[in-house]
C-alpha cells in the first residue's frame, strides 16, 4: 500500500485512531537536532527560550555594525598600553544600549508566548476509546478523530468523515484563510458518510481504521490530493473533503473529521510567511554611514600613527626624559600602538547612543500616532495603534501602497440602493444612504430595516398588484440565489455565500417577498403574506466565466419558470428580441454604473414542459460523465436553458466605500503614491470599486492581460506601451494630452510571472507609468509575491494595508504593514505594524505623522553626525600639536557623558516635536510628501554636508582656543574645558537653526 | 497611558485631547526674510567689531618684555655645558642684561617660558601618580605603574614624586636685579608663594601626614627623581612650609601645558619695596640665572617674560584680531546679500507661497 503511495507521490501516511503508530514519529527537537515526521499541534511564534535568550539577542544586536564596533573598542581599551581613555567610558553606553534592547525583545517575546499559549489551550473534542473527551489543541495528534461543533474553529487540517447534516454536507467559513466571508460547503465521501452515520457515531468512528495516503504538507490552500484506503477500497480524496485549520464550522451541528496535518504541517501555517525583522531604510542609511565613519576613522588613525612614528623617531635622536617614553625605544612599535589608541580616541565619532535615542524617538512617535484624536474611531472605541514602534519614519517615504479591497476600501457591507423595473427607476443613489427617507414598511411583519431605498411608488404598485413585472422581479430576487435561511427568534436570518446575494434577498424581504426557507428540493417564500412553495428543479450555479446564475422552479400553480440574474452583458445578449423596455433599461444601467453601483440584470423565462423534460434527461446523463467532458456539456446545457429571456429589471447595489476613501486615495495619489489594489474578488467588482473610489477615472483605459502580454513580449515594451497608449488616445480623445491607463490582472495570469522572471522589471516600469494596478482573484501567497515584486524592482518603500487573514502575508512582506481593525477578525492587525480603524486615517498616518517622523528623524540623524564627528575630530587637530601621541583633549567623563547627557535633550525635544508645517498644511499640500519618497532629507549629499559642517566646527573648536592659549600660561586643563564647552554649546545652539518650531 | 486605563465606559480608549498628545504645543517659527536677516547680519558685524576693538585696546594697554636666554650673553657657556649630560651635576650660573624703555605699571608677573617642549604627550602626561601627590602613603611606597620607568630607581627604591613629569621639572632659578640710575644694583623682590591655583595648593597636592616626624623622615625610604639635584623635601631651603609635594614650583610644573610652547609663572613683583611700588621703572636690569635645565635635546628654547596683566590676560592679539576678521567677513557677506536682495529679491516673489 505504501509502495503504491510512493509512486504517485502520496507519501504522507495517516492511520485513523492509532496514536500508538504516530506518537513515536512525532517531531521533536533538542538544541539544533530535529527528528520525527509528524508535527505536534503547538503554535510557536516566540523566538527565545530562557536558555537561548541571551545568546540569540546578543547575536541579533551584534549584527549591528556600531554595536560590534563598540565591543571591539571596549576590548581594545582593556589593553593598558593602548587605552587612551579608560575602558568604562565606552562600556557604559554599550551596556545601556544592549540591555535596553534586550529588555524590549524580552517583553515582546513574553507577549507572543502568552498569545501562543492562549491558542494552544483552546478546547476541542477528541475521540479517545469510544467517547469524545475535551482536550486542548496542543494535545492533538495526527490520526485523531475529532468532533467539531457549530461555530467552532477547526484546530487542524481534517478529513471530513461525516456530519450531522444530510449527505454529510457541512459549511465552513474561510474568512481567516482567504478573507472571504461567505460560507463554503464541504462534503464527506459517500462511503464514509454511509458507513459512519448509520451506527451510533462514537462506536463507528472508533472502529474506523482507514488509512489516508496523501501529499506531504504544503502551502497550497486550495488543492489536496490523497487516497483513503478502507475496507479494501481505495477512494480518491480532494479539496472538497478537507476542513482546514483556522476555518470555522457554520450551520452544521457536528462534523467529524480525521486529523491529517497538525501544527506546523497545516496548510495555513505553511502558507504563513516567515517572520522577518523589518529594517527601515533610515537604518540602512545609518549603517552605511557607520561603515563610512569606521573606514575613515581607520584611515585617519593610520595617518596619525605614521605621524606618531615619525615624531617618536625624532625624539629618539635625543637623549633626555622624553625619549624614554618611546615604547621599547622603537618608533615603529610606538606608531603601531598609537594607531590603536587613536582608533579608541576617535570612536566617539561613531554615535552608538544613536540607536537608543532612535528607539526612544520612535516610541514617542508611535505614542503620538496612538494618541491622535483624528485617527480615533469613536464607534468602535479604537485609537490608531503603532504595533511596531520602529517604523514610524518609514511612513514618510512610502512610494507604493498595496491595498486589499474588501473591508479595507469598502465597508464590506452591501446596500440595495436602486432598481429599474420595466424601464422605471426607483430609488435615488445621489443621496447618501443614511439620508434616504425611510419608507413606511409597517405592513410587513418581516421587515427588519436596512433598506436604504425610498420608492413608495414601487411599494404601492407591488401592494396594489398593479404591475406584474415588478412582482415577478421581486419573486426572482427572492428565489434566484444560494442564500440559506436560519430561523432565529421567529425570523429568518440569512447566510449568504456572497454579500451581494444577501443584500438582494434582504431587499426583497423588506419589500414583502420574504425568503423563508430552503430545503433540497423546495424554496418557501412569503409573497406579501401569502406563503408559496416553489419546487426547485435545477440550480444553474454561478461561475466567473458564466457570470450569471439561474434557478429553474415549478410554481405552485404548476408552471415552470427560469429566473436568471447576472452581469448586464451576458443577460442582455440572451434577451428576447423586441423587448419594449430595453432601451430605458440600458440607460438605467449606465446611470447606475456612473453612480458606482454594482448592477445585476434580472430576467425570467417561462420554460415549456417538454423542453424541460428533454433538458433534464441530458442533465441526468451528464452526472455519470468524467469531469472535464461534463463541464463542457453543462456549459452547453445551461446555455440552452438561459436564452429567450425576458428582462425584468436591473438591481443596483452599493458596495459602500468606507467614509472618505475616494478623498484619501486622491490625496495620496497627489502625494505621489502609487496605489495598487490586490483582491481575491472578481475582476468586475474590483474594477467597479476602482471607479467608485476614484482610483480609476471614467476615461481610464484598462490594460488587460492579453494586451499586456503582447506588450511584454514585444522587443521594446515601454515604447510599444506608450505608443499604444497614444494612438488609442488619439482615436478616443484628441483633447486630452495625458494618458491614463490602469493594468488589470488576475491571479492565474500573475502566476505566469513565475516562469518569466525577466518580465518583472518591464512590468514594473510599465506600472510606474500607469495610474494604478488592480490584481484580482489573487491568493494570499500571490499578494505577498506582488509585494515582493514591487520591492525587488523599485527602491521605494512599500506599504500593504488589509484587514483579513488573507492579507497577513502581504502585510508581513511589505516594508510597512497596516491592518484595518475591521469586521474580519484580528489576524491582520496581529501581524501588522500599524493598526487603523478606517482607511481614511491613512492620509493622516502617512502625510502628517509619516512626514513629520521622517523629517524629524533625518534632521536628528544629520545633527547627530555633526555633533559626534565635530566632537571627535578635534583630536586629529590636537594630534598635530602633541606629537600624535593620542592624547585626549577632554576629561574622560566628559567623553562618556557628552552625547548621553550634555547635548541629548535639545535634539531629543526637536526629534519629538519638530513640525515644519502644521498637520493641516501637510494635508492641504500633499506634494510635500514627495520629499520623503525621494529621500531628500537623508541623501548622501546632505549627510556629507553635515560631515563637512562637523569638520569645520571641529576646526573652530580647536584652533580658536589654540590661538588664544598658545604660548601662554594657560594649562592643558583650561584648554580641555574650553574646547569641551565650545563643543557642548555649539551642539546645543546648532540644534536651533535646524528646528523651525518650538 | 496609565491614566487611560483608569477610565471606563464606551470611550475608554479615547486619547486625551491635550496639546501635548495632539502635537499642538505652542511653537515659535521664525520666518526668515530679508528684512529680518540683513539687519541681523549688520548687527552681528557691528557687535564683533566693537568687541574686537575693545579687546585690542585692552591688549595694547599691557606691557611685555620677552627675553630668550638660551644662548644669550654669558649663558652661552652654560648652554654648551648642558649639551653634555655628564655635566648635569655641575652647577652653572650666568647673567643676562636687558633694559626696559617704559615703566611697567601695576603688578608685574614673571614667567619662564619653554618652546618645543611637549608636555602634552600622552605617555608623558600619564606618567605621574596623583595618588602620591595627594599624600597617600601607599602610593608613596608603591608608585602607580603609570610612572614607569620613573617609578623606582635602579636599586628598587620608590621615587617620590614619581613619573616623567616630575622628573623633568624646570629647575632654572632666577634672580632679577635693577640698576638703579647712578647707584647700585637692587635685587628685585619676587613673591614666590601664592602663585598656584587654590585647589592645587590645598586639595590636589598634599604632603603625606607627618605625625610628629619631619618631612625628611616621612620621605625616608624614597629616592629623589633621577634628574633632580635635591630631594623633594628640600626644594625650598628658605621656606620650610614650601617643601615636599606642596612646593609651588613643583605644583606649577605638574599642571601640564596644552601646547609645546608655553609659559609658567615664576613669581610676582613684590611692590612693598618703595622703588617698585608703582611697578618696574624704566632702566637696565640683569637676570642672574642658575642654568640647569637642558633644552638642546628637544631643540627647545628658554625665555623669561615680564608682563603686566589686564582682566583679559597678557599680550595676546589673537582673539581681538579674530573678532575683527569675523566682523569684516560678516559685513562682507551682509553687503553681498544686500546687493543680491536689492537687485533680485526685493519684490519678495520667492517668499510668497
Amino acid at each position: 500500500m505504501a509502495q503504491e503511495g510512493v509512486e504517485s507521490g502520496l507519501t504522507w501516511e495517516v492511520r485513523a485512531n492509532s496514536r500508538h503508530y504516530h506518537k513515536p514519529k512525532q517531531k521533536n527537537s533538542f538544541m539544533c537536532f530535529r527528528w520525527g515526521r509528524y508535527a505536534d499541534n503547538l503554535v510557536r511564534s516566540y523566538k527565545y527560550s530562557p536558555l537561548t535568550f541571551l545568546p540569540l539577542t546578543l547575536f541579533e544586536q551584534f549584527q549591528r555594525v556600531a554595536n560590534l564596533y563598540f565591543l571591539l573598542m571596549v576590548v581594545l581599551q582593556c589593553v593598558p598600553v593602548i587605552s587612551s581613555i579608560p575602558w568604562y567610558i565606552s562600556i557604559i553606553p554599550l551596556f545601556t544600549v544592549l540591555s535596553i534592547r534586550a529588555l524590549k525583545d524580552l517583553v515582546n517575546d513574553m507577549a507572543r508566548r502568552r498569545s501562543d499559549s492562549w491558542i494552544n489551550s483552546r478546547p476541542c473534542d477528541v475521540l479517545i476509546s469510544q467517547s469524545f473527551n475535551t482536550a486542548q489543541w496542543k494535545d492533538l495528534f495526527v490520526g485523531d478523530v475529532l468532533r467539531i461543533r457549530k461555530d467552532q474553529v477547526i484546530p487542524a487540517d481534517l478529513l471530513l468523515l461525516c456530519s450531522s447534516e444530510p449527505h454529510s454536507l457541512c459549511y465552513v467559513e474561510t474568512a481567516d484563510i482567504d478573507g472571504e466571508t461567505n460560507l463554503k460547503y464541504r462534503q464527506a465521501l459517500s462511503a464514509t458518510h454511509n458507513e459512519l452515520t448509520s451506527h451510533p457515531s462514537e462506536e463507528a468512528l472508533a472502529a474506523f481504521d482507514g488509512v489516508v495516503l496523501c501529499e506531504e504538507p504544503n502551502n497550497r490552500l486550495h488543492t489536496f490530493r490523497g487516497q483513503l484506503h478502507w475496507r479494501g477500497e481505495c477512494l480518491l480524496l480532494d479539496n472538497e473533503h478537507i476542513l482546514l485549520r483556522g476555518t470555522v464550522l457554520r450551520n452544521t451541528e457536528f462534523a467529524y473529521g480525521l486529523t491529517i496535518y497538525t501544527g506546523a504541517d497545516t496548510k495555513i501555517l505553511r502558507s504563513c510567511g516567515k517572520v522577518r525583522m523589518k529594517i527601515t531604510r533610515m537604518e540602512k542609511v545609518f549603517n552605511k554611514v557607520v561603515i563610512g565613519i569606521v573606514v575613515s576613522v581607520l584611515m585617519t588613525a593610520l595617518l596619525l600613527a605614521i605621524g606618531s612614528g615619525v615624531f617618536s623617531a625624532w625624539l629618539m635622536n635625543d637623549l633626555g626624559v622624553m625619549s624614554v617614553l618611546v615604547v621599547d625605544s622603537n618608533p615603529v612599535y610606538t606608531g603601531f600602538l598609537v594607531y590603536w589608541s587613536y582608533i579608541i580616541l576617535l570612536s566617539p565619532a561613531m554615535p552608538i547612543i544613536l540607536y537608543i535615542t532612535f528607539e526612544v524617538i520612535h516610541t514617542v512617535h508611535s505614542q503620538f500616532i496612538g494618541s491622535d484624536l483624528e485617527m480615533y474611531w469613536q464607534p468602535a472605541d479604537k485609537p490608531a495603534q503603532a504595533r511596531n514602534t520602529s517604523l514610524s519614519e518609514e511612513l514618510g517615504q512610502v512610494g507604493y501602497l498595496l491595498s486589499d479591497k474588501t473591508g479595507t476600501l469598502t465597508q464590506n457591507h452591501l446596500l440595495f440602493r436602486q432598481c429599474c423595473i420595466a424601464g422605471e427607476i426607483y430609488g435615488d443613489a445621489s443621496v447618501r444612504a443614511e439620508d434616504t427617507e425611510p419608507m413606511d414598511l409597517s405592513w410587513n411583519p418581516f421587515s427588519r430595516g436596512g433598506l436604504y431605498m425610498s420608492a413608495p411608488s414601487l411599494v404601492k404598485k407591488l401592494r396594489g398588484q398593479e404591475c406584474p413585472l415588478s412582482r415577478q422581479f421581486l419573486t426572482a430576487m427572492s428565489l434566484c440565489h444560494t442564500v440559506m435561511a436560519e430561523w432565529k427568534n421567529e425570523a429568518p436570518v440569512y447566510q449568504a455565500a456572497s454579500p451581494d446575494e444577501e443584500a438582494l434577498v434582504c431587499a426583497a424581504r423588506e419589500l414583502g417577498w420574504v425568503f423563508l426557507s430552503r430545503t433540497r428540493d423546495f424554496i418557501v417564500v412569503s409573497e406579501l403574506g401569502v406563503t408559496r412553495q416553489y419546487q426547485l428543479l435545477a440550480l444553474l450555479d454561478f461561475t466567473s466565466q458564466r457570470r450569471r446564475m439561474s434557478v429553474l422552479v415549478r410554481e405552485p400553480e404548476g408552471g415552470l419558470k427560469l429566473y436568471c440574474k447576472g452581469a448586464d452583458i451576458v443577460i442582455l445578449e440572451r434577451l428576447q428580441k423586441d423587448f419594449p423596455y430595453l432601451e430605458r433599461s440600458e440607460t438605467a444601467l449606465e446611470l447606475f454604473s456612473q453612480a458606482c453601483l454594482r448592477t445585476l440584470c434580472v430576467a425570467v423565462r417561462s420554460v415549456p414542459e417538454a423542453s424541460w423534460e428533454q433538458w433534464s434527461k441530458i442533465l441526468a446523463q451528464s452526472a455519470a460523465m468524467a469531469t472535464c467532458e461534463r463541464d463542457a456539456l453543462l456549459e452547453k446545457l445551461y446555455d440552452q436553458m438561459e436564452r429567450e429571456l425576458q428582462l425584468l429589471g436591473v438591481t443596483a447595489i452599493e458596495d459602500r466605500l468606507q467614509e472618505g476613501v475616494p478623498e484619501t486615495i486622491a490625496l495620496l495619489q497627489q502625494a505621489g503614491l502609487k496605489i495598487w489594489v490586490l483582491t481575491g474578488d472578481k475582476k468586475e467588482t474590483a474594477v467597479n470599486i476602482g471607479y467608485s473610489c476614484k482610483l480609476l477615472d471614467s476615461d481610464t483605459r484598462l490594460l488587460e492581460w492579453q494586451e499586456l502580454r503582447q506588450i511584454l513580449q514585444s522587443p521594446d515594451p515601454v515604447v510599444s506601451f506608450f505608443k499604444g497608449r497614444q494612438t488609442e488616445l488619439w482615436a478616443v480623445d484628441k483633447g486630452r494630452t495625458e494618458g491614463k491607463t490602469a493594468i488589470v490582472l488576475t491571479g492565474p495570469e500573475l502566476a505566469e510571472f513565475d516562469q518569466r522572471p525577466d518580465w518583472g522589471t518591464t512590468f514594473m516600469s510599465l506600472a510606474a507609468g500607469c495610474q494604478s494596478v488592480l490584481c484580482c482573484r489573487v491568493t494570499p501567497g500571490q499578494k505577498a509575491e506582488i509585494v515582493t515584486l514591487v520591492r525587488k524592482h523599485t527602491n521605494s518603500v512599500t506599504m500593504s494595508i488589509g484587514d483579513g487573514a488573507n492579507d497577513v502575508n502581504m502585510i508581513k512582506t511589505a516594508h510597512v504593514g497596516v491592518g484595518i481593525a475591521g469586521v474580519e477578525g484580528g489576524q491582520a492587525v496581529q501581524n501588522a505594524d500599524f493598526a487603523l480603524s478606517q482607511f481614511r486615517f491613512l492620509q493622516r498616518l502617512l502625510l502628517v505623522h509619516g512626514r513629520w517622523s521622517y523629517r524629524r528623524i533625518s534632521i536628528f540623524l544629520r545633527y547627530f553626525l555633526f555633533k559626534t564627528c565635530g566632537f571627535a575630530l578635534v583630536h586629529i587637530w590636537f594630534g598635530f600639536l602633541n606629537g600624535f601621541s593620542a592624547q585626549t583633549l577632554y576629561e574622560n567623563w566628559f567623553i562618556a557623558l557628552y552625547t548621553v547627557f550634555y547635548t541629548s535633550t535639545p535634539i531629543m525635544l526637536l526629534a519629538f516635536f519638530e513640525q515644519d508645517v502644521s498637520s493641516e498644511s501637510s494635508l492641504r499640500w500633499p506634494e510635500l510628501y514627495k520629499i520623503g519618497q525621494r529621500q531628500e532629507l537623508s541623501s548622501p549629499l546632505l549627510l556629507s554636508l553635515s560631515l563637512l559642517h562637523a569638520v569645520y566646527a571641529s576646526l573652530i573648536f580647536f584652533f580658536i582656543p589654540c590661538g588664544v592659549f598658545y604660548n601662554t600660561a594657560f594649562d592643558y586643563q583650561t584648554m580641555a574645558v574650553t574646547v569641551s564647552m565650545a563643543a557642548t554649546f555649539t551642539a546645543i545652539i546648532e540644534d536651533h537653526p535646524q528646528q523651525q518650531t518650538f | 497611558m496609565g491614566k487611560a486605563k483608569v477610565k471606563s465606559g464606551p470611550l475608554a480608549r479615547r486619547p486625551d485631547n491635550s496639546a501635548f498628545k495632539q502635537q499642538r504645543l505652542p511653537a515659535w517659527s521664525p520666518m526668515l526674510t530679508a528684512n529680518t536677516v540683513l539687519p541681523f547680519f549688520y548687527f552681528m558685524a557691528l557687535i564683533c567689531m566693537l568687541l574686537g576693538v575693545w579687546l585690542l585696546l585692552t591688549v595694547q594697554s599691557t606691557q611685555e618684555m620677552k627675553l630668550d636666554y638660551t644662548e644669550a650673553g654669558s649663558c652661552n657657556l652654560c648652554y654648551i655645558k648642558r649639551q653634555n649630560a655628564s655635566n648635569a651635576a655641575q652647577s652653572c650660573t650666568c647673567s643676562v642684561m636687558f633694559s626696559i624703555q617704559k615703566a611697567f605699571k601695576g603688578d608685574v608677573f614673571f614667567y619662564y617660558g619653554l618652546k618645543n617642549f611637549h608636555q602634552n604627550l600622552r605617555r608623558y602626561m600619564d606618567s605621574r601618580d596623583d595618588g602620591q601627590m595627594v599624600g597617600r602613603k601607599r602610593n608613596l611606597k608603591n608608585p602607580s605603574s603609570y610612572c614607569q620607568p620613573f617609578d623606582k630607581d635602579q636599586t628598587g627604591v620608590p621615587i617620590a614624586p614619581c613619573g616623567a613629569v616630575a622628573n623633568s621639572i624646570f629647575n632654572d632659578s632666577f634672580t632679577l636685579s635693577y640698576h638703579q640710575p647712578g647707584s647700585y644694583r637692587v635685587r628685585i623682590p619676587l613673591l614666590r608663594r601664592g602663585i598656584t591655583w587654590y585647589t592645587d595648593e590645598n586639595v590636589k597636592f598634599r604632603n603625606p601626614k607627618t605625625e610628629n616626624l619631619t618631612l625628611a623622615e616621612v620621605f625616608k625610604d624614597t629616592a629623589r627623581p633621577l634628574y633632580w639635584q635635591k630631594p623633594v623635601y628640600e626644594l625650598d631651603p628658605d621656606d620650610p612650609t614650601n617643601n615636599g609635594f606642596i612646593n609651588e614650583d613643583l605644583i606649577i610644573w605638574m599642571r601640564e601645558a596644552a601646547f609645546p610652547n608655553f609659559k609658567k609663572l615664576y613669581g610676582v613683583l613684590n611692590r612693598a619695596d618703595e622703588v617698585f611700588a608703582k611697578g618696574l621703572p624704566a632702566g637696565n636690569y640683569t637676570i642672574d640665572i642658575n642654568y640647569n635645565f637642558p633644552v638642546q635635546y628637544f631643540r627647545g628654547r628658554k625665555e623669561v617674560v615680564l608682563t603686566t596683566l589686564t582682566w583679559f590676560g597678557g599680550q595676546n592679539h589673537f582673539l581681538p584680531v579674530a573678532y575683527l576678521v569675523t566682523s569684516s567677513l560678516i559685513l562682507l557677506l551682509a553687503v553681498v546679500l544686500t546687493v543680491i536682495w536689492w537687485k533680485f529679491g526685493k519684490a519678495g516673489k520667492n517668499m510668497q507661497e
